[in-house]
């Protein structure tokens, strides 16, 4: 079997970014399944979840990369998905975010992407990388551009409209 | 944390059953996105819903400890189909797959490959009971999974296939698979 399949862990103040685990899947159905998802292809079906989380599995063979689970220290919850997707149809890889209920506006979508963003460009040559973001999705809007993203194009992915975010280029070594 | 991923590779006379390998989408995909060919499978409306299966598989390889194959035919090298075993969320239990590429029917390679995963599945993994799920109308899966020994049980609601048929395989020891006194299970054939 020639595909690799470790998933590097990288730790952050709140945060521990690792692979998924099968006791990861019900937090990830719950949000899937919720309206949450609507900016990320759902809300989706249980069978269907079930399928994106064995094919975000499969990403990081195939590609050597892909999300990270988020693991929350504190609980030991799973508080979200951040990393780099490059499913076919993308234009290029992409640093994408999803934050579960419960989790939102302490800064851990800011925490992680940072560390996934700096991960990208010292370890797999991806410096200013990019973000898609639907354009009716104030939340990430804010977020990309607090972490420095400017809106550099509008594109269109598995046929729906979505703007390209390009992100600052990391000092690499510093 | 690392993704266990111990994907055998498996022989009959005429193929090789092995991990899927990036090279083996282009065909994968050109048999997911037919929906003439793949209506008894389930069928992708498009190629990144393809490589999203694809990539699924190799999911359900890690999670699962086992999935579909890739079917290479060893006098060309080529890959011919996929079989192996699978059970996604809301299956009611693990099943034998299979499919066969354009232009590779009708020489009993999906015969060959079925009954080597199902070998493997009873014998390596323990399983000691194996289904087949089989959509009302699919008359060539049908005629093979009962040529491999099958019988119908019954007819349920498949999260991805809606109404679907359950076919059952014969046990391990009607298949002379049997187990070691030390109850480990062991090929013979």
């Amino acid at each position: 079997m020639s595909l690799p399949a470790s998933v590097p862990v990288i730790e952050t103040e709140d945060l521990i970014l690792r692979g998924y685990r099968e006791a990861d899947f019900e937090a990830f159905a719950r949000f899937a399944a919720s309206d949450r998802a609507r900016f990320v292809g759902g809300p989706q079906a249980r069978y269907d979840s079930w399928r994106s989380f064995m094919a975000g599995i499969g990403h990081w063979s195939l590609r050597g990369y892909g999300m990270w689970m988020l693991e929350h220290r504190e609980t030991g919850e799973a508080a979200g998905r951040v990393g780099v997707i490059y499913n076919d149809g993308w234009h290029e890889p992409e640093l994408g975010w999803h934050i579960y209920d419960g989790f939102e506006g302490r800064g851990y979508a800011y925490q992680a992407c940072r560390a996934a963003r700096r991960h990208a460009a010292e370890h797999l040559g991806m410096n200013a990388i990019m973000s898609y973001i639907a354009p009716d999705n104030a939340r990430s809007l804010r977020l990309a551009q607090r972490l420095g993203c400017w809106h550099e194009r509008d594109v269109e992915v598995l046929g729906s409209p979505c703007q390209l975010w390009r992100h600052p280029a990391e000092e690499i070594g510093a | 944390m690392t993704l266990a991923l111990h994907i055998p590779r498996l022989e009959t006379p005429r193929l090789i059953l092995r991990a899927p390998e990036p090279a083996d989408f282009e065909p994968l995909c050109a048999f997911l996105t037919d929906p003439v060919r793949a209506w008894g499978f389930g069928v992708e409306k498009d190629r990144p819903t393809a490589w999203r299966w694809f990539a699924a598989n190799i999911g359900h390889w890690a999670l699962r400890g086992y999935g579909y194959f890739t079917i290479e035919l060893k006098e060309t090298g080529t890959p011919c189909g996929i079989s192996g075993i699978w059970e996604p969320e809301g299956w009611p239990e693990p099943e034998v797959g299979w499919v066969v590429y354009d232009g590779y029917e009708g020489k009993g390679i999906a015969y060959e490959a079925a009954t080597r995963a199902r070998e493997w599945a009873y014998t390596d993994l323990g399983l000691t009971t194996l289904t087949s799920n089989i959509v009302p109308g699919n008359d060539r899966s049908v005629a093979l999974a009962e040529r491999m020994g099958a019988t119908y049980e019954r007819t349920y609601h498949n999260p991805n296939m809606g109404e679907d048929m359950l076919y059952r395989h014969p046990s391990p020891s009607a298949l002379g698979l049997d187990t070691d006194s030390d109850g480990s299970p062991e090929a013979y054939a």
